[in-house]
């Protein structure tokens, strides 16, 4: 995704006004200010740049009714997950909590969406723009949306952009984020997810790939024999990101910062901590997050003093998908296979009582087998 | 017969020969909004006064994958 100049990013496509849904919406009735004064500055006096966020109802709600009506419960919009992990490894402490919220609103709260930020422009977080002359875009183009926030993990997955990873056999196949995510997904449907992971209509790959446990289907023993005991990935996904101590704070001018100490590129399966009847299975791949128990230390100390509630390690879903990855070669390459699993010499000292139940105990890591399916 | 065959020219000519959207698109077109946003040139100018009195507005502290 290339820079925008300035004015680029505000620049309107007079083609707007053939636009049969909205060409005949005036600039002022959705951003405001005032269309007929001349200088731009007055003229721009009290314009909402997005109308569409926090609330979206006077520009959208008219006529996108339904959407508009689980657009705060989208997870894009309420970044619910975000706030009840960062809740639960919070202190108890009111102020405490209070430093924590201006700190969460200064750094983790910038990174929404809305139906402009999808829509029309790309997101703010990375610096906006109209995508298209301000022309609406249904279905919001791959790289100037999707992964211009979904950046360092899923976009060099995808697109291969990892050294020695090979791109994701979907993007091979030419397909974009929206084949999977539909935009049902994506607008939500009006429940308070707590991850991602629950949402009803999110994407499954059994969606298309519904052969995979007939009789008849290539490699049906063994897709039967893992079903509900390793996730797909845990099978076909490639070495993937990881992220470790992200630390927020505000430099001399009071502009809001984060460094990450460092990422690398791992591959490790664990026990599913998010177990459910949509997510049955008992190995799934996980992936290190960027908290660390200072995070906030710049804000308020002890920020996250029940750090150990919740796993650094974190169910993940690499998009970087193939068909034949070094683990699936034989039933070999992964029973037995200790580098394979997360064990508790992977996982740093002071993180140890946050991952204990995610750390594989040696005597569950599958056992070689004498054994293989042709 | 002759006042349906009447009604059906009228709402024909209509049609053909008075679209609305024009006349609204025109009034939209007329605003400063649309007059400045859609000329290049305008935006050019009034971007780089902007720049040389807006601050930066993102950290250079920031290092790192987000």
């Amino acid at each position: 995704m290339g820079p925008l100049a300035p004015h680029e990013k505000i620049f309107v496509d007079s083609d707007i006004v053939e636009d049969e849904n909205h060409g005949e919406i005036a600039c002022h009735e959705c951003h405001g200010g005032n269309p007929d004064d001349p200088n731009w500055k007055t003229a721009h006096k009290g314009v909402v740049k997005d109308p569409t966020y926090p609330d979206a109802t006077r520009a959208c709600g008219d006529c996108h009714d339904e959407i508009n009506e689980n657009y705060q419960k989208s997870l894009h919009v309420s970044l619910r997950p975000y706030k009840l992990v960062t809740d639960t490894r919070a202190s108890s402490n009111a102020v405490i909590r209070n430093e924590l919220g201006c700190a969460m609103n200064n750094h983790c709260y910038q990174c929404h969406s809305s139906c402009g930020q999808c829509h029309i422009s790309r997101p703010t977080s990375v610096e906006g723009g109209f995508l298209d002359g301000h022309l609406f875009q249904r279905k919001p183009p791959m790289q100037e949306v999707c992964t211009a926030c979904h950046g360092a993990r899923i976009e060099k997955e995808y697109f291969g952009e990892n050294k020695g990873v090979s791109p994701d056999v979907h993007r091979e196949k030419y397909m974009k984020c929206d084949k999977c995510h539909t935009g049902d997904e994506m607008h939500g449907n009006g429940k308070e997810y707590e991850n991602r992971y629950e949402v009803e209509n999110g994407s499954k790959c059994t969606d298309c790939h519904k052969e995979i446990y007939d009789r008849e289907s290539k490699n049906v023993i063994a897709h039967r024999i893992h079903k509900d005991k390793a996730s797909c990935q845990v099978c076909h996904a490639q070495p993937y990101k990881n992220c470790s101590a992200c630390h927020v704070g505000k430099d001399k001018n009071g502009l809001a910062f984060y460094k990450t100490k460092a990422s690398w590129l791992d591959f490790k399966i664990g026990i599913n901590p998010l177990k459910s009847e949509k997510r049955p299975e008992k190995f799934v791949t996980l992936r290190h997050i960027p908290v660390d128990r200072g995070t906030f230390g710049f804000y308020v100390k002890d920020a996250l003093s029940n750090f150990d509630t919740l796993p650094t390690w974190k169910l993940a879903t690499p998009h970087n998908i193939r068909r034949k990855t070094p683990q699936n070669s034989s039933c070999n390459a992964c029973h037995g296979n200790e580098s394979l699993f997360l064990l508790e010499k992977d996982v740093e000292n002071n993180e140890k009582g946050a991952n204990k139940n995610v750390i594989v105990p040696s005597n569950l890591i599958p056992r070689k087998q004498k054994w293989q399916p042709k | 017969m002759n006042y349906v065959r009447m009604c059906g020219l009228a709402i024909t000519f209509c049609l053909v020969f008075v679209p609305c959207s024009p006349l609204i698109s025109q009034a939209y077109e007329d605003t400063q909004c649309f007059k400045c946003h859609t000329s290049a040139k305008q935006l050019i100018e009034i971007t780089r006064e902007i720049a040389k009195t807006r601050p930066a507005v993102k950290s250079a502290e920031t290092e790192g994958e987000g």
